[in-house]
């Protein structure tokens, strides 16, 4: 596992290669499944949880280490619970719409709203999520399944459970690329600005969703995500799109991730069992 | 615009969204769903017998043999949130059994007579088994 400067004494390079190389050894084979394993170096209080408001840990070299599994901090389920109903208890508010913080909501251009419109005419069948696309970036922060951040020096790896997905950060300093091939979650970089992960981002699709109420996201994106970890059990996502096809003017959300400790991924395979899509006529 | 325009159009806008909102939590409840396939206005509650569940992702299903007044029985196809959130609960693959009788209330499929979401099941005891921390 990956230790922090705060609990265990330095890591090395060498150890988060390991760490990395045996993560991904063990995704791709049959495991157990300990969702309760009092995993070694999280800070705790006396009645032995996780101690949420302990110093965010740090790499070798003083910078904030994201490492963890992450879930929305706000979800539907604050809703949910006075219906008694069920629902994927980890999903994000802002995963119904994007804008839902922002006092005049997003700023659609036309040809977002009459993108929207078509979408949320048929009910929203044609959302790639619903059927079992892989998730995408920035909209996978708001679905119900967990982000595991795994950070190394030069590399950062999100792992998605939906779909046992994966998402590369390079904090190598390489540029931007000049005209990337469009795919789900883009080409992205990033770079410090003091204790801030500024991660840019280029080169998704034209086709994906922002969230389950359409909202649009082009290949004339820039995305901007702007992480920091205050404590150790808070990540904070400030996230700014902009998008001159979609959006009239660039726009920003800001939202907190949770950490959860002492648990796993878990492999959601979409495709395993799909039986929606035969529902949506 | 003007501040109070503004104000207005974010209520608007705030008003929409909940209201989408609460037509997800009703009806679709998950996020990989399209909002067309389930409907709130068609309640369903039904009593009967486990003949199988299916621990799948994206959603465990439990299908339950229901009685009818005529004596036939009609197997009910039940979408349960998915074998991850389950587990996360406590629930684990063997909960229920062929043979166990339940109780699932829920939503109906738009177009499906005998196909929903279910919301609540309880057990032969009157307790909830799957609602878990939200009951």
């Amino acid at each position: 596992m990956i230790r922090w400067k705060n609990e265990k004494g330095p890591f090395t390079s060498m150890n988060n290669v390991l760490s990395f190389a045996l993560l991904c050894a063990v995704s791709s084979a049959a495991w157990s499944q300990w969702l309760n394993y009092p995993t070694p170096g999280i800070p705790r209080t006396a009645d032995g949880g996780p101690d949420l408001a302990a110093p965010a840990p740090r790499t070798f070299d003083g910078k904030p280490d994201f490492s963890g599994m992450w879930f929305a901090a706000k979800t539907v389920s604050d809703a949910c619970k006075k219906e008694g109903c069920i629902t994927e208890e980890r999903m994000s508010r802002l995963q119904v719409n994007l804008g839902l913080t922002l006092p005049d909501g997003l700023p659609y251009t036309q040809w977002s709203k009459d993108q929207m419109k078509v979408r949320m005419a048929n009910g929203g069948r044609d959302d790639p999520h619903a059927h079992c696309m892989p998730p995408n970036y920035p909209r996978a922060w708001t679905l119900p399944q967990y982000t595991k951040i795994v950070q190394t020096p030069g590399l950062m790896v999100m792992l998605h459970e939906f779909n046992a997905a994966y998402r590369e950060v390079y904090l190598d300093g390489r540029p931007l690329p000049e005209d990337p091939n469009p795919t789900w979650n883009g080409y992205s970089t990033a770079h410090w600005e003091n204790d801030t992960l500024v991660i840019d981002t280029i080169g998704i699709r034209d086709d994906m969703w922002l969230d389950i109420q359409g909202s649009p996201i082009t290949s004339r994106a820039h995305v901007t995500e702007r992480l920091g970890r205050p404590n150790f059990g808070t990540l904070e996502v400030e996230l700014t799109v902009d998008d001159p096809k979609a959006y009239t003017k660039p726009f920003t959300v800001s939202f907190d991730m949770a950490i959860e400790v002492d648990s796993q991924m878990l492999d959601e395979i979409c495709l395993d069992d799909e039986q929606d899509a035969q529902l949506y006529e | 615009m003007n501040t109070t325009k503004r104000v207005i159009k974010g209520r608007l806008v705030n008003a929409l969204t909940m209201a989408l909102l609460d037509l997800t939590l009703a009806t679709t409840a998950f996020a990989h769903h399209s909002q067309s396939e389930f409907d709130s206005n068609l309640p369903v509650k039904v009593q009967g017998t486990v003949s199988k569940v299916e621990w799948k992702s994206p959603h465990a299903r439990l299908y339950v043999d229901v009685k009818q007044d005529d004596g036939g029985i009609v197997n009910w196809n039940f979408e349960l949130p998915s074998p991850n959130t389950l587990m996360r609960r406590g629930w684990t693959r063997n909960a229920l059994q062929p043979g166990d009788e339940v109780t699932v209330s829920g939503y109906r499929a738009r177009n499906f007579p005998t196909i929903g979401i279910g919301k609540v099941v309880t057990g032969k005891d009157g307790k909830a088994i799957f609602a878990g921390s939200q009951e």
